[in-house]
């Protein structure tokens, strides 16, 4: 039996040799460029094996947890299937529970899908019919709750979002593919600051994160801003108030668009002003691509480790 | 006597200084431009490599990598200045983390030495 799995194929792989080197030699067209386990073109996932501790230098710890390593310096020693870094696990049925507004144009969806494993903070993609797929970030936590958590933005003419909100009934049924992403708690030091920012449904994730780092008994300060286009769209900000009412280490600053507040009430500028330290903060960023790449850079330039910054970007895929 | 790359500290120096690195050149005017849009976390891997190489450590690039590389940059107007700075911002970081000069100018004819390739010349 072959050490290597690709896919659902086994993949020969001769003693001393890479699992870059032996894709190759199948004929796979792997991506490689240094191969020597710097560039991390060639970067894969092992679904199941441990990859050798080696093969993963130089990953986040995030990308470690979920199994990410390098072909170019990987020399398996035990069983080992890999997929595409991009690839996903096979999807799963799931049977809608329950749609709820959270705000004006925010819907709140749950679904039931049994054995689906993830870490709050990741996103699935959701699947409701044959060419209806998008992503949707999980604010569930799986010890926590029976179901899939997400929250939904609906757009004007937004095919999966009115879908959602208008078609879709408690019962029926959806599909749901993943996880992936790294925006998760796991690998967070409980003693490490953490600056978490949300803009819109990018509350979902963060929300996520939050609700691990205090299930696992965080104890180092937590700072949540979560920025919206308008007041009303700063969904569940009773709970997030009420739990920052109640917690020294929690502190929740919302932020809407108001041409009177203090940088006009936007999120980005008054997190960036408020935040001066941040060297060692394990930050979390999730919203529109221009936020997160605008608060990654300023954050990165200021001493942050990129490292010790996640972030997803809500790319609109109509 | 130990070749360059284990007298900087091998991987652990590349670490060190990759970070403040790509600070250094994201902060310079004369060549920030060229790193724009490029995910950043995908750079700093690069940055690495970059480094790992100039140090004078493991890789496996050949002159056609390095032109291949840097195709898209000539085409938008990488030029001998931009290496210069490019080599500069080296020798500053390399500054900072206390190297001394000796490898410092050893870093930089290393890093100098693919000039032509990058600039596929
Ligand atoms: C990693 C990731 C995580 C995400 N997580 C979340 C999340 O937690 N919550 C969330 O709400 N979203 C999330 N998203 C975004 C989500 O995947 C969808 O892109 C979003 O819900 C829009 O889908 P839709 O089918 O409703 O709209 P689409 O039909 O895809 O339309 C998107 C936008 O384009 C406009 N549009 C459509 N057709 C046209 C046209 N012909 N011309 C001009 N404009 C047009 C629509 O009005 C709408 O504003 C995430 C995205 C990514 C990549
Ligand atoms: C001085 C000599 C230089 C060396 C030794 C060098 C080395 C490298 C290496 C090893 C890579 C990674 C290639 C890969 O694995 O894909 C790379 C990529 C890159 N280099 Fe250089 N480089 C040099 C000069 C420059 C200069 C002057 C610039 C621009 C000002 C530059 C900009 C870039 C960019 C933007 C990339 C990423 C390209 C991409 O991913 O598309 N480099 N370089
Ligand atoms: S090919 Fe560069 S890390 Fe594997």
């Amino acid at each position: 039996m072959s050490l290597l799995r690709y896919e659902d194929r086994p993949v020969d792989i001769r003693p001393g040799e890479t699992v870059l080197e032996a894709l190759l030699r199948a004929g796979i067209d792997a991506p490689h460029s240094c191969r020597a386990g710097n560039c991390q073109s060639c970067m894969h996932r092992a679904i199941d094996g441990a990859p050798p501790p080696e093969s993963q230098s130089g990953l986040a710890d995030a990308q470690r947890a979920m199994g990410y390593f390098l072909p170019c310096i990987c020399r398996p020693t035990t069983p080992l299937t890999i997929l595409r870094p991009d690839d996903l696990n096979a999807s799963l049925e799931a049977i809608v529970r329950a749609i709820d507004p959270l705000s004006e144009d925010i819907i709140r969806l749950r679904v039931e899908a049994d054995g689906f494993a993830y870490r709050p903070g990741q996103f699935i993609e959701l699947s409701a019919g044959e060419d209806l797929r998008r992503h949707y970030s999980l604010a569930s936590h799986p010890e926590e709750d029976p179901f899939l958590e997400m929250h939904i933005r609906l757009h004007q003419d937004g095919r999966m979002s009115r879908h959602l909100a208008e078609t879709l009934q408690p019962g029926d049924k959806v599909h749901v593919a993943g996880p992936s992403g790294s925006c998760f708690y796991e690998g967070v030091n409980v003693d490490q600051p953490m600056l978490l920012i949300g803009a819109g449904t990018g509350l979902a994730p963060i929300y996520g994160v939050l609700r691990d780092a205090l299930h696992k008994g965080h104890r180092g300060p937590i700072r949540l801003y979560h920025g919206a286009r308008s007041r009303k769209g700063l969904y569940l900000s009773d709970e997030l108030r009420a739990l920052s009412d109640a917690r020294d280490n929690f502190n929740y600053r919302p932020c809407a668009f108001d041409p009177s507040a203090p940088h006009g009430g936007d999120v980005a500028a008054t997190a960036l002003e408020a935040e001066r330290n941040i060297a060692d903060a394990a930050i979390f960023l999730c919203g529109g691509e221009n936020l997160v790449k605008r608060l990654k850079r300023e954050l990165f330039m200021r001493g942050a480790s990129l490292k010790n910054i996640r972030s997803d970007v809500f790319t609109l895929s109509g | 006597m130990s070749n360059l790359y284990e007298r900087l500290g091998g991987e652990a120096a590349v670490n060190a200084a990759v970070e403040l690195f790509y600070r250094k050149v994201l902060a310079d005017g004369r060549i920030a431009r060229f790193f724009d849009g490029v995910d950043m976390d995908q750079q700093i891997a690069k940055q690495k490599s970059f480094l790992t190489m100039a140090f004078g450590g493991p890789n496996n690039y050949t002159g056609a990598d390095m032109r291949n590389a840097h195709k898209r940059l000539v085409a938008q107007g990488l030029n001998d200045s931009h290496v210069d700075a490019v080599i500069e911002n080296l020798n500053y970081t390399l500054r900072d983390l206390g190297v001394g000069e000796k490898e410092v100018k050893e870093v930089a004819a290393i890093a100098n030495s693919v000039r032509n390739d990058v600039l596929n010349k």
